[in-house]
């Protein structure tokens, strides 16, 4: 890669002969760490010769982050940005009113620790990183936000809302967290059509049931393209590297769905001749991996990487940045606004595995399925320090996998690059007892 | 495949069979569970509860003999029927669940927005069927030992939305009428008219309204365990995303709720399929018939049919012909 971080990252200080504050300077290193981790990413993922082509697409929006992330989001100069946290804000309402839905769950080290100025330093790096990036303006679709929709999931994500106050117009959404119950669906029902209103508001478009329905289409299409790719990525040899799907996977964050959905369509057409022609970027003998546990986001990908360089193939993974975050749909079923909204308010929540939720059995039965399908195995449980969530669930999800007779690995982690040493020997001895067990 | 679609036109060919059958010398007896109105003159097959109550209607002691014969014969045939088709009659074949699936089309078409009963209130009607089942022997059983009035006579004839509604369609009026024999005739041919309403009426704003209430229905569903036609479901494939739920017209909740439950022909279920289209898990709810598996869950079939649902298919045209 010869793209070079621009001339205005120069964190040294003196520009045109003014001071830079500190806070200016802090951007400006902030910057431009970003934009060496992004370049380092993108110069290994070069070396792969058998990389597909369709992916060129989806490099294109990572590069951006190297650029101050400007042109990541393709929003119109006057459509408005609504930003989204977890998976629980409903982008077809965002959409339907006309606005531009970007997802703001974060991966870089270095906004992590600038967090640290808000949050605890036993806080999880994905909420530190947040708050580093609504803080100050390191990429611009942070900046550019004109409202941001926060669920209530997890402890940090409920705190953070007050938190962004000052950066941002902040709307917190209340997640109901025993879900089984009818007054329980009621109030999320509510909190989507209060959700509705201000996106309206902010918008100034109102949401007729035409346009709510082409939201839907719109995301449905690019679901259904996702149900093809993870059908491809079930293929065994591999047709594409597990870190290569999750990029893909993340990169809806921020595209335009329909683009997104060529794109990938474009991908899965390289990936069925691919398979037709027998070319694979695994052995058929590789450790199939599957990823579970706290959500990984871009540049956080040390674990895919560490995994493929030892010769395992990632699979499949559960985590909400990726492939969950996409896999429930929306059944529209009499169609009029009352069952679209109530569609709409179900999907993002009964069918969610999230840990923030009372029960379990959705996870456990996902991870189950998961395992079955793509031939899991072994699965890297992966926490981030901090995320109780996914870390209470661990011994629940252990006790499954070793009633299925799939070994597991947690490992515990953050966005910190140190660790990468001590991760690839546990995880390179990990693979070493699968190869063991064939 | 749509199987909406197909149900619609198997119900207007059944409900042109039942009302109009008569005509082309087409007889399937008059002992079908379903309310295929005897009154209708040159009706296709007739209901089993007409014959049923009249059966009914005799001294206890009689049953020893011949008549006990007779009605042990005529509940056979619509237990054989029952068994066939089982709830297929309600979703597939019931001229009154062919008006109220009309009416409901035609509601969400002017876009009004479907309302449920509230959970425990859907729980606490429930057994209202079993009780009219059960009513619907006694009080026979009760004219016919000198208990109760002859005015009573066919309680469930009298009663019935189909019979005032049906013979509408071969322009016969004569059955829309209150009958002012005495207070009970008035009170159940006034009811049936009442029933006629509330038909109408409740279809803007619930789906399959009747239905919940209806005996025959509930003498459908003594057949739930033994039936051919089954409703599977895999709970481990299951996410619990509630579309099953919320595609029932009979608002069964237990479908997406419980995990472990193998065999779906619940109570009130009427076979429609709607769940099974709905469910966007490959093979989690799956229709047999006689073991034979006819529809499955499927997500690339749930995301087409989805496509038409949201009007998708005039844009995909549109995108190729880019």
């Amino acid at each position: 890669m010869n793209e070079m971080p621009p001339e205005h990252m120069n964190p040294s200080g003196a520009e045109g002969g003014r001071k830079l504050s500190r806070q200016e300077r802090l951007v400006n290193k902030v910057r431009l760490h970003l934009a060496m981790t992004v370049r380092e990413i993108f110069e290994e993922v070069e070396k792969d010769e058998l990389r597909p082509k369709a992916m060129a697409y989806f490099d294109d929006i990572f590069r951006k982050f190297m650029h101050n992330g400007e042109g990541v989001i393709k929003a119109a100069e006057d459509q408005k940005v609504i930003g989204t946290y977890c998976v629980f804000v409903p982008e077809e309402i965002v959409y339907a009113a006309g606005g531009y839905p970007v997802r703001l769950c974060a991966g870089a080290h270095d906004t992590s620790e600038i967090g640290e100025d808000f949050l605890p330093d036993v806080a999880c790096p994905m909420v530190k990183s947040e708050m580093g990036f609504a803080s100050m303006p390191i990429l611009d679709f942070y900046q550019r936000c004109d409202m941001v929709a926060l669920p209530a999931s997890c402890h940090w994500k409920l705190k953070m809302g007050e938190m962004l106050e000052p950066f941002d117009d902040v709307h917190m959404l209340d997640v109901p967290r025993v879900k089984e119950s009818e007054k329980a669906r009621d109030y999320w029902l509510e909190e989507v059509k209060r959700f509705q209103k201000r996106v309206e508001k902010i918008t100034g478009r109102k949401i007729r049931r035409k346009a709510l329905r082409d939201a839907i289409r719109r995301i449905q299409r690019a679901q259904r393209e996702v149900v093809r790719f993870q059908e491809l990525r079930k293929h065994n040899p591999a047709p594409i590297l597990g870190r290569d799907a999750l990029e893909v996977l993340n990169a809806y964050f921020y595209d335009e769905v329909n683009d997104w959905t060529d794109a990938l369509a474009t991908l899965n057409d390289e990936l069925e001749e691919r398979i037709a022609q027998g070319i694979h970027v695994a052995p058929p003998r590789a450790a199939r991996i599957m990823l579970t546990g706290s959500p990984m986001v871009f540049p956080n990908w040390k674990v895919p990487f560490v995994i493929e360089d030892l010769g395992g193939i990632l699979v499949c993974d559960e985590f909400c940045t990726s492939q969950r975050y996409l896999s429930d749909m929306v059944s529209v079923d009499e169609g009029t606004m009352g069952d679209m909204l109530m569609a709409i308010a179900e999907r993002y929540v009964l069918p969610c595995a999230c840990p923030t939720f009372s029960n379990t059995i959705e996870r456990r039965d996902r991870i189950a399925r998961l395992v079955d399908e793509y031939q899991v195995e072994g699965v890297i449980y992966h926490v981030l320090k901090g995320c109780h969530p996914f870390d209470i669930e661990l011994k629940i999800i252990e006790k499954l996998l070793q009633e299925k007779g799939v070994p597991m690995l947690k490992i515990e982690t953050d966005y910190s690059p140190e660790d990468v040493e001590q991760l690839r020997t546990r995880i390179e001895a990990f693979q070493e007892t699968l190869k063991g067990r064939n | 495949m749509n199987v909406q679609r197909i149900r619609l036109v198997v119900q207007f060919i059944s409900f042109v069979v039942l009302i109009y059958g008569g005509l082309f010398a087409i007889d399937l007896g008059n002992r079908l569970p379903t309310f295929a109105c005897s009154y209708v003159p040159d009706h296709g097959g007739g209901c089993f509860l007409v014959g049923f109550q009249h059966m009914l209607s005799r001294p206890l002691p009689e049953f020893l003999g011949e008549q006990g014969i007779r009605l042990l014969k005529a509940l056979g045939i619509a237990a054989l029927w029952a068994i066939v088709i089982n709830k297929a009659w309600c979703g597939w074949i019931c001229p009154i669940g062919l008006l109220q699936d009309l009416l409901t089309r035609l509601r969400t078409w002017l876009s009004i927005d479907m309302s449920r009963f509230s959970w425990v209130a859907r729980k606490r009607y429930k057994s209202v069927k079993y009780i009219l089942l059960a009513l619907l022997v006694l009080i026979p059983l009760g004219i016919g030992n000198g208990l109760i009035s002859r005015d009573w006579t066919a309680p469930y004839c009298q009663l019935c939305p189909a019979r005032p509604l049906l013979p509408l369609f071969r322009g016969d009026t004569t059955q829309f009428a209150i009958n002012f024999f005495s207070l009970p005739t008035m009170a159940l041919t006034g009811g049936a008219i009442v029933l006629v309403g509330l038909m109408f009426t409740t279809s803007f704003v619930k789906r399959r309204f009747l239905c919940s209430y209806c005996p025959m229905l509930a003498f459908l569903s003594l057949f739930d365990k033994v039936g051919l036609f089954s409703l599977k479901k895999d709970g481990s494939k299951c996410t619990r995303c509630g579309n099953c739920y919320r595609a029932c017209p009979m608002e069964i909740r237990e479908i997406e709720e419980e995990k472990g439950l193998k065999n779906l022909v619940t109570q009130d279920c009427i076979l429609c399929l709607r769940c099974v289209e709905a469910c966007p898990e490959n093979r989690a709810l799956e229709a047999q018939f006689a073991g034979f598996s006819f529809l499955k869950a499927d997500a690339e079939a749930f995301l087409a049919r989805q496509e038409a649902a949201t009007g998708g298919k005039a844009a995909a045209t549109k995108r190729r012909k880019k």
